[in-house]
């Protein structure tokens, strides 16, 4: 009941459909106890043989009426309350959305998508079904349930209400049993499922051990006992399930059988016509959904509790990357100045970076080398604020870079991200990502200077491809280039590339790299990368390891030095003649 | 393959071929549905005692009390037995739908675990398993609620009509008259909510592939500062959603319970109408007008509940014809031509002029011929797509190679029972793969001709057994993740002993590059050099410095054999191997060298 109270803001927002939706619901209740109550004068007129046309008339006119009304009725308060509750649905996913959006590295470092997903699907759900079953079920069982009981004592008997009435409440009690006893065996039942479901896909991971081996017999055999269990364990719950509805029908059967022996004993002794006889009986059998209604009513609510609740704190989770009240409004530009002394991963005790200290000037490019993990990444995080709690500081023209709005702080980068992520729709707006209004030409401009653009018009549909379809793959390099396309088209003050050549071959990464002389001339230029050709002609090349700063230089008074930038070019080198088959004759 | 429209021709056959799977339950079908034919009498004959009690006992007012004992203890005996009746024969359908479910559950796994290693490649392992499961535990809900309500349904509003057949032939007929008006009611039902739910499938599904997309990549929305455009471009499908969603409930107003209920209140007043105008002519029998009422009363909650199933029915359809489309896939596993009693003895393994490619058009292996006699090692050498894994696979009949033959012991190895093969090649693979169960288990691999003995021996020969009896409940250790407790160097010295435990003629080893730790490093170069004696091996080397004794070396580049010979042969060379051992063990300044030539 609380996950109401929680929801307040929502009925409050929608509370003219609640309130006309639920009055509707009220209005059908009454309406119900119509028809049975007309068929029980009807039948007393009938066998009394007192009926006459024009009466017959009247009364089947106001059946009628009282059918077609219900009908409108029924129509419009599912879409008021059901339609409230998909409203409900609509907000908590754009709220959470809105709320994502918001939310940095660190956010989507601790949560699984998997479960992001879960929360923005099956809470949801769960929570809509609150707003709209629940509702239902709760009102609709107090209403139905209230009016027919209480049209049968005062319209009818009170003492054969009270009579027939009497093995309802076994209902309750069974169902309640049936319910604890089912939600233990289920929740067997889908623990079995679960592992054969593991079962099924261990056995597609290590296809190829079994077939080494030979053992796919086998390992049917034995994914057949699994299966087998599954069954056993379903038919355990079947055999609770199955309890319902004979339990039901018994009981109704029961309190049928005592209302028509009791009412004939009534009707004898003057005390209840038979047409009332059947319209009680009639009432009765409308008191079956209510029960029914109020045992899921706390289902539902149950559940949708505990998913709202999983939903609001996601919402509590803060962003951690913000805007500083004094920051202004400014898209940074100048020199870089970068002095971080100490920079930690949160929750992590190991420093990522340590006193990394260098600066460029506007326009210049800074290539950054090393191993994998030695920090390179980092360093470009700080620096495009996915991270903020660093010892240290960083300027841009002079400027801390806290001090600048993220929003406008950003206008000033262009990113290429070690993951080559593309968006699954054509290859023009994945380009044209950040600027969805940039022209064909822009497009293809930029597209040229990342090498891309003739491999795109190979594909059948050209720039409309649709990336991630099929029949259409394309290649990791092929993935990094349009990547490297989509930030060149916003012509930023900083690029970035963050091992960004890594998939292409040597050919075209130099004319990636000669292409990019030429455009990015006067701006400032960032590249992080394995592989030292890519960075060979930077103004400024710093090698880093294990988080520190270990050179610093050009390529070329880095080659006069003996260290790890020489060392690793030759190995580099060499690595070159080997992927071309060793013939280093007739290499340059 | 998702979103794929079947027409009401494909629908129907598979709806036929899933129904062939009922065959076999036959008799437990028949049975069940006995049962319910029994609880359906019963349900159907009580409001008759009903209007025998009113007529011709409540009316008159005359109460001989051993009739009515005797009437009411039947009625009472009726709603009881009824009860069990409507138990059983639920439980009976539930046990036969799960039943079938399981025999299409192990249909398509033996089918799955049957397919080359082809498939494999070009279908991704999520959608297969979910074909498995997922989508066979959908066709589960059809054989459980749907089929059984349809017939529950079905029975219920055939017996109720006989009832008012033998109750009043005319009243009966006009109520025939329901049975159109339903019939339309339900077909457009279908028709529109058809329609309608599969839009909101797809808004359901865009809604989530564009959440989930937005959450991979949210790190570049943010850094080009587009999530003003996501929210808005999410917005839109999100509105889309909830249009469909209003749609849904609409169609849900219009013609589902609501609808059914105005029918109601008409048959209502077909009843009152034809009892009150006989009335006005003859005296009627109250009692049948309370039995029309009563059957009236329940004659649409079947009819209310069925076509709540409609939607589980369309869904059950759509997951059978995936399940059906995986069922009828053609892309087997290589056959042998296989002569029973070839046995594979000495172990000579014989590559000729072997070409094979993975899609048909462009060749990975090109012309490889090479031998290794009895007890020799090979080693394949190469850099990535070299082809090196290619001959492995192809030798383990993974894949069927295109041209050229593979020879063991001088026969073709299409000819060797693949049992055989499988007895007599043991294959190490480079990613460890630990499956759920004990360490037993993962040594034995189903193998149950494998003794406990032989399989502390084998991991004793592997040196791995050490470990294994450190372990709590040792050999009985769950292994849980796939292995994830184990490190990777442990993880390799039980498969090792896995391989070790058929004791094969011919070992193949895709020997690991994983970072294993340097005390096990040296446990598993030992366990190596000790599983390669006395056995024909062929190993594919990352490290060259582990296959420096190989009395073969083999050098692949894009297919080709480029280099053969003994390590020192390869060296003097200076070709690639030579580059290849300069690069790895780090000796830069030779590299200087080795580029300058």
């Amino acid at each position: 009941m609380k996950v109401f109270i929680l929801l307040r803001w929502f009925f409050k927002q929608e509370r003219k459909s609640y309130l006309i939706g639920i009055g509707m619901l009220f209005f059908v209740a009454i309406l119900q106890l119509v028809p049975p109550k007309i068929i029980g004068i009807v039948a007393d007129e009938i066998g009394g043989r007192t009926l006459t046309a024009k009466e017959l008339f009247g009364w089947l006119l106001l059946l009628i009426l009282t059918g077609l009304t219900m009908y409108g009725l029924r129509y419009y308060w599912r879409i008021y309350i059901f339609g409230s509750s998909v409203k409900l649905a609509k907000q908590l996913r754009t709220q959470l959305y809105d709320h994502f959006t918001k939310m940095s590295s660190i956010f989507y470092q601790k949560k699984r998508i998997g479960d992001l997903m879960a929360h923005a699907t099956n809470d949801i759900q769960a929570v809509q079904q609150t707003a709209g079953a629940g509702i239902l079920t709760l009102v609709d069982s107090i209403a139905t349930g209230g009016f027919v009981i209480l049209a049968m004592a005062t319209t009818i008997s009170w003492k054969l209400t009270l009579i027939s009435l009497l093995p309802m409440p076994i209902i309750a009690f069974l169902t309640s049993l049936y319910g604890k006893k089912l939600h233990k065996r289920f929740r067997v039942a889908q623990e079995a499922f679960s592992s054969l479901n593991d079962k099924t896909q261990e056995s597609i991971s290590g296809i190829k051990v079994l077939k080494a081996f030979g053992q796919e017999e086998e390992n049917i055999a034995s994914f057949r006992d699994q299966s087998e269990d599954v069954v056993r364990k379903n038919i355990a719950v079947a055999k609770i399930d199955s309890l319902y509805d004979p339990t039901i029908s018994v009981v109704v059967g029961l309190s049928f059988f005592l209302s028509i022996g009791f009412g004939a004993k009534y009707v004898v002794e003057g005390s209840l016509t038979i047409g009332e006889l059947i319209a009680f009986n009639t009432y009765l059998g409308m008191l079956i959904w209510p029960m029914l209604a109020f045992g899921w009513f706390f289902n539902i609510v149950e559940r949708g509790h505990a998913s709202y609740n999983r939903i609001l704190s996601l919402l509590n989770e803060r962003a951690d990357v913000k805007d500083q009240p004094e920051a202004v409004e400014l898209v940074p530009s100048g020199d870089i100045k970068y002095r971080v002394d100490r920079f930690s991963y949160p929750n992590t005790d190991r420093y990522a970076l340590d006193t990394i200290h260098f600066s460029i000037k506007r326009g210049q490019t800074l290539g950054i080398v090393g191993k994998t993990g030695a920090g390179k990444t980092s360093i470009l995080k700080l620096l495009i604020r996915e991270f903020e709690n660093f010892e240290g500081e960083i300027k841009i023209g002079n400027i801390p870079i806290q001090n600048m709005k993220l929003d406008f702080y950003r206008r000033a980068f262009g990113y290429v991200p070690q993951d080559h992520f593309l968006f699954s729709t054509t290859i023009k707006e994945n380009i044209a990502f950040a600027n969805p209004n940039a022209s064909m030409e822009e497009i293809e401009e930029a597209a040229k200077i990342a090498s891309v653009h003739e491999d795109i018009l190979s594909f059948p549909n050209g720039y409309m491809t649709v990336v991630g379809e099929r029949g259409v793959s394309l290649s990791g390099g092929q993935k990094q280039r349009i990547s490297i396309a989509r930030a060149l088209l916003l012509n930023p003050e900083i690029l970035i590339l963050d091992d960004a050549l890594s998939s292409v071959d040597a050919k075209t990464e130099e004319a990636i790299l000669t292409a990019l002389k030429e455009n990015r001339k006067g701006k400032t230029t960032i590249i992080t990368s394995h592989r030292l050709s890519a960075i060979q002609h930077a103004d400024l090349i710093i090698v880093i390891e294990n988080g520190k700063l270990v050179e610093k230089g050009t390529h070329e008074q880095l080659m006069t030095k003996e260290g790890w930038y020489r060392d690793m070019y030759h190995q580099q080198q060499l690595e070159m003649e080997v992927k071309r088959g060793g013939s280093s004759s007739n290499g340059k | 393959m998702e979103n794929k429209q079947l027409n009401s021709k494909e629908q129907r056959q598979v709806l036929i071929r899933l129904m062939s799977y009922t065959k076999p339950h036959k008799k437990q079908m028949i049975f069940a549905f006995l049962l319910l034919v029994l609880a359906t009498i019963g349900d159907v004959i009580g409001p008759i005692f009903v209007k025998i009690f009113i007529d011709d006992y409540v009316a008159p007012a005359v109460f001989p009390f051993d009739e009515l004992f005797l009437l009411g203890s039947i009625y009472f005996f009726i709603i009881v037995a009824n009860g069990f009746l409507m138990y059983f024969q639920s439980v009976q359908f539930q046990v036969i739908a799960l039943k079938i479910i399981q025999q299409l559950r192990v249909d398509v796994f033996s089918k799955v675990q049957k397919l080359g290693m082809r498939f494999f490649d070009q279908t991704p392992g999520g959608g297969i398993v979910s074909r498995v499961t997922n989508d066979t535990e959908a066709i589960k809900e059809m054989f459980v609620s749907v089929l059984a309500i349809f017939l529950q349904s079905g029975l219920f509003i055939i017996g109720t009509f006989i009832a008012m057949f033998y109750l009043d032939v005319k009243l009966a007929l006009l109520c025939l008259l329901f049975l159109p008006v339903l019939f339309w009611i339900i077909k457009s039902y279908r028709q529109f909510s058809s329609q309608f739910y599969q839009t909101l499938r797809e808004k359901l599904s865009q809604l989530n592939t564009k959440l989930n997309e937005s959450l991979q990549g949210m790190a570049i929305v943010q850094m080009f500062r587009q999530e003003e455009r996501m929210k808005k471009e999410f917005g839109k499908i999100n509105d889309e959603h909830f249009q469909a969603g209003l749609k849904n409930i609409k169609i849900d107003g219009l013609l589902l319970r609501p609808a059914v209920d105005l029918v109601y209140i008409f048959g209502i007043i077909i009843v009152l109408s034809f009892f009150g105008v006989t009335s006005m002519n003859t005296s009627i029998e109250i009692g049948v007008l309370f039995a029309f009422v009563h059957y009236l009363n329940r004659f649409f909650e079947p009819v209310n509940q069925a076509m709540q199933q409609l939607s589980f029915f369309q869904q059950a359809i759509v997951s059978a014809s995936r399940v059906f489309q995986l069922l009828d896939e053609k892309e087997l596993a290589p056959s042998q031509e296989e002569s029973p009693a070839a046995k594979i003895t000495s172990g000579r393994v014989e590559f000729r002029n072997v070409s094979f490619s993975y899609d048909g058009k462009t060749d990975v292996l090109k012309n490889i011929s090479f031998t290794a006699e009895p007890g020799e090692t090979i080693a394949l050498v190469g850099h990535t797509g070299s082809g090196k894994s290619s001959i492995v696979n192809l030798l383990m009949r993974f894949y069927e190679f295109d041209r050229g033959d593979i020879y063991i012991d001088g026969q073709s190895i299409k000819t060797f029972p693949i049992q055989e093969i499988r007895k007599k090649m043991g294959l190490v693979l480079q990613d460890p793969f630990l499956f759920y169960g004990t360490i037993k288990d993962n040594i034995r691999l189903y193998n149950e001709q494998i003794s406990d003995d032989q399989i502390r021996d084998a991991a004793r020969f592997v040196q791995a057994h050490s470990f294994i009896e450190k372990l709590p409940n040792g050999y009985n250790y769950h292994v849980t993740e796939r292995g994830s407790t184990f490190s990777t160097g442990q993880r390799q010295l039980i498969t090792f002993a896995r391989t070790i435990a058929i004791n094969p003629k011919i070992l193949i080893l895709d020997e690991a590059t994983a970072n294993i730790d340097t005390e096990t490093e040296e446990l598993i170069q030992e366990a190596l050099v000790r599983m390669r004696k006395g056995r024909t091996t062929i190993a594919i080397a990352h490290r060259l410095s582990t296959i420096q004794d190989a009395d073969q070396i083999i050098v692949l580049h894009k297919g080709e054999i480029v280099e053969r010979g003994t390590h020192q042969q390869l060296l003097s060379k200076k070709g690639l191997y030579y580059k290849m051992y300069l690069l790895q063990n780090g000796l830069s300044e030779n590299m200087v060298d080795a580029v300058k030539e």
